[in-house]
């Protein structure tokens, strides 16, 4: 090493450096797809747009108002009705399941009012839990009110209103809708990286073969691995779910035991995905790529961070192939919604079957990873 | 009881289409070193794995204690102790909890403490006992590392180049401390690239390319006949200018072979070369040549060069 403004041995070093860079090519082929992935999925998921939310409609009123305001509504562009439900009961339920995030409510006499000039009203439920969603969905349904109806011989413009209700996160807090999906998001991210480390960790300092010379089982040696860093993550939980309350001021409107429980059912996924990935990876920099390789579609596909009703279709589909996305739903279901097992069932059931087989399928390529 | 700790009887691993280990057959004698040597790359790691459990042999057989390794991996991996080659303990533990650790997985229990007390004191780390392991000298990480492979008391342990990249006064005292232990009745299966270190061995296995060219105590190899073919002599012949010396006694047509040692050359002369015709021939005065017994890296060389030769 000589002077700052010393430039021998540039392409020496340029040399070497290429050279190792080509010598592992699961680094190089992760260092190229990775960005390509972060583009696409950036580029499609983040749509500000609020456009296609999807809204359930109670027709109470078998008349042709109610036809020509269904027939509005589906002309717009800001709601698709992917519901049409028989009682308020159902209405409210379709709402705190997650199905829609906006739900109409045609009164009984709702063309007799209308045909009357007593300008009827129409109920709008509105899910608050994504703020952004709400506000938009708030203004569109109220502006609804706004459009003449077509198809009915007369009065020409009857005059009639929608009546927004916002039922969750009345204040429409933006936070109430991130921090509850971010919980489950950290929980994986610490959890997968962490168990992906440690064991790669024991390949690459050479330990592993000093201890499968010990009675150590295969079994007890996996979950000697695990069951640790499950604690500590079930400890994020606790920490995170604190923060949650104190910190941001999110109620918890559900159960807190039922939430918990379900936490450390979802953690079996991300205990087995780090474990899947030790079982790759040779060394800990590929695992640290692998881990982001599989952390990022979930960053932005899972509903975390980005409304997926908002996303296109194609994606919408990508994300239901990733675990996190049924413990997003189920996170928000519990904080935000106050919603318990019965509503969830068709989250908690492809998760922890998710969960179930990736942690199975896991540490059967991990036993046969550590027996030669 | 079978005198002998290990008996391998035509062991074999394939991996592809080349042999790694190539049908060797050894017995491994109770309570002494046992010197397993060749070079790089000749299969001396993937046969001790194979005698630990930790790789399935693709052919023959070797027993451990009468234990087949194959079939009968628990009862092997009890009455072993294995030290991979380098350093494969915890450095973020101390040394007591590395000990500790080992204790565990072998089971130990109520015994744990007794036995970490132990290997403490055989191996003389008492006074390192709160030290990260990592923070050891070489030759205290080695004998961290024989302290854990000890700590369930096997009969049988085995070294992976234990003395690899350590000083040479630590490298002693590791191996008067296995001595004391095979008179405690422990057997140890070593690999070692250094000659000072084969001479200590009880008995000895040279392998090449995953196949055993010689065994036997360090006598009976340096007197085997590949060593110094019959009617051969082994002469140092000191030389001021070693190079030119060297190309002389080369281009005499009766010598067999000559290396350098350091100011000397090794050679091996037919009867029909006196020594004062080899020392005209190499422009040395008599005096500077004798006649001397092989030692082991001359035998380990001269096996090596027949075999390849072959």
């Amino acid at each position: 090493m000589n002077g700052l403004v010393d430039f021998r041995g540039t392409g020496a070093v340029i040399y070497k450096e290429l050279r190792q860079m080509l010598r592992s090519p699961i680094t190089i082929g992760l260092a190229i797809v990775l960005p390509i992935m972060q583009m696409l999925l950036l580029g499609y998921a983040i749509n500000t747009t609020v456009e296609h939310v999807p809204a359930a409609v109670l027709r109470e009123d078998p008349g042709p108002g109610a036809q020509a305001f269904l027939d509005a509504l589906t002309g717009s562009r800001t709601f698709d009705v992917v519901r049409r439900v028989r009682s308020r009961a159902e209405l409210r339920e379709s709402i705190v399941r997650g199905r829609v995030r906006i739900a109409f409510d045609i009164p009984p006499n709702f063309t007799a009012d209308l045909l009357a000039g007593r300008t009827p009203a129409i109920g709008a439920f509105i899910d608050g839990s994504d703020s952004a969603i709400a506000q938009v969905a708030y203004g569109s349904a109220i502006a609804l009110g706004g459009i003449p109806l077509r198809g009915l011989s007369e009065p020409p413009h009857a005059a009639y209103q929608v009546r927004p209700v916002v039922l969750f996160n009345p204040a429409m807090k933006s936070a109430n809708f991130f921090v509850p999906g971010l919980i489950g998001l950290i929980m994986q991210n610490i959890t997968i990286m962490l168990t992906a480390l440690a064991i790669v960790g024991e390949r690459e300092r050479g330990t592993l073969d000093q201890l499968l010379v010990t009675p150590i089982g295969t079994a007890g040696l996996m979950l000697g691995k695990l069951i640790p860093y499950a604690m500590l993550s079930t400890i994020d939980f606790f920490v995170l779910l604190g923060a949650l309350r104190f910190i941001f001021g999110v109620p918890i409107a559900g159960n807190v035991l039922l939430l918990t429980v379900l936490s450390i059912g979802f953690l079996m996924t991300a205990l087995g995905l780090g474990l899947f990935i030790s079982t790759v990876a040779q060394t800990q920099i590929q695992a640290q790529l692998m881990a982001i390789f599989i952390l990022l579609p979930s960053v932005l596909l899972s509903g975390a961070v980005f409304e997926r009703a908002l996303m296109p279709l194609p994606m919408q589909i990508v994300s239901y192939a990733i675990p996190l996305t049924y413990f997003v739903e189920i996170q928000r279901g519990i904080i935000v919604r106050g919603a318990g097992a019965p509503e969830l069932w068709n989250s908690i059931v492809p998760m922890l079957l998710y969960g179930a087989v990736i942690f199975v399928l896991a540490s059967l390529r991990f036993a046969r990873s550590t027996r030669a | 009881m079978s005198e002998l700790a290990i008996a391998i009887d035509g062991l074999v691993k394939r991996y592809g289409d080349r042999n790694v280990v190539d049908g060797i057959s050894l017995g491994v004698p109770r309570a002494s070193i046992f010197g397993f040597l060749g070079p790089n790359g000749s299969g001396k790691t993937t046969t001790i794995k194979m005698l630990c459990g930790l790789v399935a042999p693709t052919g023959g057989s070797a027993r451990v204690f009468e234990h087949d390794v194959a079939r009968e991996g628990d009862a092997v991996r009890r009455s072993i102790g294995y030290m991979a080659q380098g350093f494969a303990l915890y450095g973020d533990l101390t040394v007591e909890e590395n000990l500790e650790f080992y204790a565990r997985a072998y089971g130990l229990g109520a015994r744990s403490s007794a036995r970490k007390d132990d290997v403490i004191g055989i191996v003389g780390i008492g006074a390192y006992r709160r030290y990260l392991a990592a923070h050891l000298s070489g030759g205290w990480q080695r004998r961290l590392a024989l302290a854990a492979a000890l700590i369930h008391d096997p009969a049988l342990v085995f070294l992976d180049e234990p003395t690899a990249g350590i000083d040479p006064v630590a490298r002693r005292d590791l191996w008067d401390l296995l001595f004391t232990l095979t008179s405690a009745g422990k057997t140890f299966f070593v690999t070692t690239h250094y000659m000072d270190e084969a001479e200590r061995c009880a008995s000895l296995a040279y392998i090449l390319d995953g196949r055993l060219l010689a065994s036997g105590s360090p006598d009976e190899i340096r007197a085997l006949p590949a060593v110094t073919p019959a009617g051969c002599t082994r002469y140092r012949i000191a030389a001021s200018d070693v190079m030119r010396t060297f190309r002389r006694v080369k281009a005499l047509g009766a010598v067999r072979d000559a290396t350098i040692f350091g100011r000397d050359i090794h050679a091996v002369a037919d009867a029909s070369l006196t020594a004062s015709a080899l020392a005209a021939g190499a422009e040395v005065d008599a005096a500077s040549v004798t006649p001397i017994a092989p030692s082991l890296e001359d035998a380990f060389v001269a096996l090596t060069r027949s075999r390849s030769a072959a």
